[in-house]
């Protein structure tokens, strides 16, 4: 019997971005869906329940991808998908890693399970991934 | 805002009063409060932010006049109107230069409270509107720079994201020359991202902004922690990176973020124009109402024609022989900017071939 391969959701509304990490995420075998925005993102957790979901966290809004986060780990419609691994990704990587990191705690939001930078350089990302889904 | 219907407090000694008023607004599309004297009405204004106030003139304790006075503070938009027995023009003037909006001389038709409730809550609206809108452009002001920033940067990262994809081999295999080419791209644009974030970092320094987000720091374990966060890239240049001790924690008055980027600015180019083999070491000290902190490398130094100017935007010291340093000639600026907005001082010390000194004074709290 084999077991299908991990299934992974990329949600970013560029979609060259989405071209872009795909050949990673295959590279390593894994399956790959994406979303270009919160509600097709809603539909594809729910339909596909991925194994893990990559999150541009500066989609429309910046509020956009903390408050799919909480919800996924919160809201009772997520009950389903509630341990999916969350990786947040964004392009507004700052010194000394820190100034916009996840700060939603503060406001009782549930952060991510991880947090990455783009561009996103491939042995750091599959090695993150690796590690979210044997835990 | 909400779909509630608009709140008038009417304050007002007479009970017949405020309860035929109450009836007439309630008729007319509004909700209505009432008190029956000036300290009640202003615990209501406070308590329950009305949109506008009838207010009587001649009331027993606290005056209309009074209300007048007092009313702006709790609320700047508020519309007060005053209703007052005895219509005389001195009265009336006064208290339209105490802010009222309108009067009513007693006793009113129905109709005519309604029609001016009506023109005063048309004006309520325009105002909250107006003030609605200036807080918008505000935020919008004040996320400008972050916009902008997201703007700029997505595209190009998403270029370097193709790039990184191909070098990885991960879309096919790709031979050296082209390998190679990409290669030289890649870091252009990582060049392009640098600048930038220290152009947009430049445009963000704001002191009032700094000085908000003020607090007591201490400036050794700051630097303990960029130090070990900056461990891989002196290491990469083989330097060594040391911080003497302070037996008592050295506090400073700032605000965090800002300053652990002039110290990675700083530390970072200790690093970068040291030739392998050579130290870092940063010294704390108190001097007077300051600490000081130095940042000394044993690095390839800089010119004194140069010093004048390395505070300067873009300002690259180009040398002629060497390697072709890296950077986008703004880090020291930003550095500057920040320390200024703090109050403090940077100066720099140099002697060619055998090292910098900068020394940044911060204020003690």
């Amino acid at each position: 019997m084999t077991k299908t391969s991990p299934k992974i959701l990329v949600i970013d509304d560029d979609p060259d971005f989405r071209e872009a990490v795909a050949p990673i995420l295959k590279s390593a075998l894994y399956d790959v869906i994406s979303a270009a925005n919160p509600a097709e993102a809603k539909e594809k957790i729910l339909s596909e329940k991925p194994d893990l979901i990559l999150l541009d966290i500066m989609m429309d809004s910046l509020f956009d991808g903390f408050s799919l986060c909480h919800a996924i780990k919160t809201s009772p419609e997520y009950a389903d998908v509630q341990s999916t691994p969350v990786i947040f990704v964004s392009a507004v990587k700052e010194i000394a890693g820190s100034r916009f990191q996840f700060k939603g705690d503060e406001q009782g939001m549930i952060g991510p399970d991880d947090y990455i930078d783009k561009p996103v350089k491939p042995a750091d990302l599959l090695a993150r991934i690796e590690k979210l889904l044997k835990s | 805002m909400t779909e509630q219907k608009p709140l008038v407090l009417i304050i007002d000694d007479e009970e017949a009063m405020r309860d035929s008023c109450t009836q007439i607004l309630l008729k007319s599309g509004f909700r209505a409060e009432t008190a029956e004297d000036g300290a009640a009405g202003l615990k209501k204004i406070k308590d329950l932010g009305p949109d506008l106030v009838l207010v009587d003139l001649k009331m027993p304790g606290i005056s209309g006049f009074e209300v007048l006075d007092r009313l702006k503070n709790l609320d700047p938009h508020i519309i007060p109107i005053v209703i007052t027995g005895y219509a005389t023009v001195d009265s009336a003037v006064e208290a339209m230069k105490k802010g009222a909006y309108d009067f009513l001389p007693k006793p009113f038709s129905p109709e005519e409270l309604r029609i001016i409730i009506r023109r005063a809550y048309e004006r309520r609206k325009l105002i909250l509107e107006a003030e609605a809108l200036r807080t918008e452009k505000k935020l919008l002001e004040e996320n400008f720079i972050t916009m902008v920033s997201h703007q700029l940067r997505s595209p190009l990262v998403t270029i370097q994201q193709y790039f990184e994809v191909i070098l990885a081999g991960m879309v096919g295999p790709v031979d050296e020359k082209p390998k190679e080419m990409i290669f030289k791209a890649r870091d252009r644009l990582d060049g392009l991202l640098h600048l930038i974030n220290d152009w947009l970092d430049l445009a963000r320094i704001n002191k009032g902004q700094i000085v908000d987000k003020f607090k007591t720091l201490d400036i050794q374990k700051m630097l303990e922690k960029l130090i070990d966060f900056m461990r891989p890239l002196a290491q990469e240049y083989g330097v060594a990176v040391e911080l003497n001790t302070a037996p008592a924690p050295l506090l400073v008055l700032g605000d965090e973020e800002s300053l652990e980027q002039v110290f990675t600015n700083l530390i970072n180019n200790a690093i970068k124009y040291t030739k392998p083999g050579g130290r870092v070491h940063l010294n704390l000290k108190i001097d007077a109402g300051f600490i000081a902190v130095a940042v000394e490398d044993t690095g390839i130094g800089i010119a004194k024609e140069h010093l004048p100017f390395i505070f300067d935007q873009f300002y690259q010291v180009h040398r002629s022989q060497g390697k072709k340093m890296k950077g986008t000639g703004l880090g020291l600026s930003i550095a500057k900017k920040i320390v200024d907005a703090h109050n403090g001082t940077i100066d720099v010390s140099s002697e060619p071939d055998a090292g910098s000194t900068f020394i940044v004074r911060l204020p003690r709290p």
